[in-house]
């Protein structure tokens, strides 16, 4: 009797990482973009999210935008802040350092901000990306 | 920098790097779906442009 050859295909099933490292990767993540991708070994993604977070960044900055405090008096107060913070040690350590206080009167004020606003809303999404590479979601 | 347009194109090109990475696997996938998404961001920013032009009335 012949036996046919059975062609099966396999799908890589992605492997989960354990609560420690997931955690880990997210508090990475939360404070230096692409860092949490970088403990998860996925080092081509770490570099582009550290990369295009940061030039964003910073070029808001050069755009004369400004860095909004922690204010939690009104509620777009607080929208903006949460925007600006979630670069993590980008937005603090620029903030303390004093940088970011904006000039309405330039050109590119505008910009600028909206340069920083989505560097951090960016950030929170890669942070999202990186907990579902842990979690096994996604590879 | 005094060009909306420039600025426009230099947003776009990071998020749309961010987007692809997010979304694509494979080389060949990510380059196709960046150049897509750049050029989304370009043309519809136009369009979006040109559908403002009038206002306010």
């Amino acid at each position: 009797m012949e036996t046919g050859e059975i062609t099966q295909e396999v799908t890589p099933v992605p492997s989960q990482a354990g609560l420690l490292k997931t955690a880990a990767a997210c508090v990475a993540g939360v404070l230096v973009p692409g860092l949490g991708h970088a403990l998860l070994n996925k080092w081509d993604r770490a570099v582009v999210f550290f990369g295009s977070i940061s030039a964003m960044f910073f070029l808001g900055l050069r755009l004369h935008a400004r860095l909004f405090s922690p204010d939690f008096s009104d509620f777009f107060a607080i929208l903006k802040f949460a925007a600006d913070a979630g670069s993590g040690l980008l937005y603090w350590i620029s903030w303390l350092w004093g940088l970011g206080q904006g000039d309405p009167a330039a050109y590119a004020y505008d910009f600028g901000n909206v340069f920083v606003y989505v560097a951090g809303l960016l950030n929170m999404l890669v942070v999202v990306d990186a907990f579902d590479i842990a979690m096994g979601r996604k590879q | 920098m005094n060009n909306h347009f420039a600025l426009m194109v230099i947003f776009s090109i990071p998020v749309s790097l961010v987007f692809t990475f997010i979304a694509k696997n494979g080389a060949k996938e990510r380059i196709r779906y960046f150049f897509f998404l750049l050029g989304s961001f370009i043309l519809l920013s136009i369009l979006a442009g040109w559908l403002m032009y009038p206002f306010p009335l």
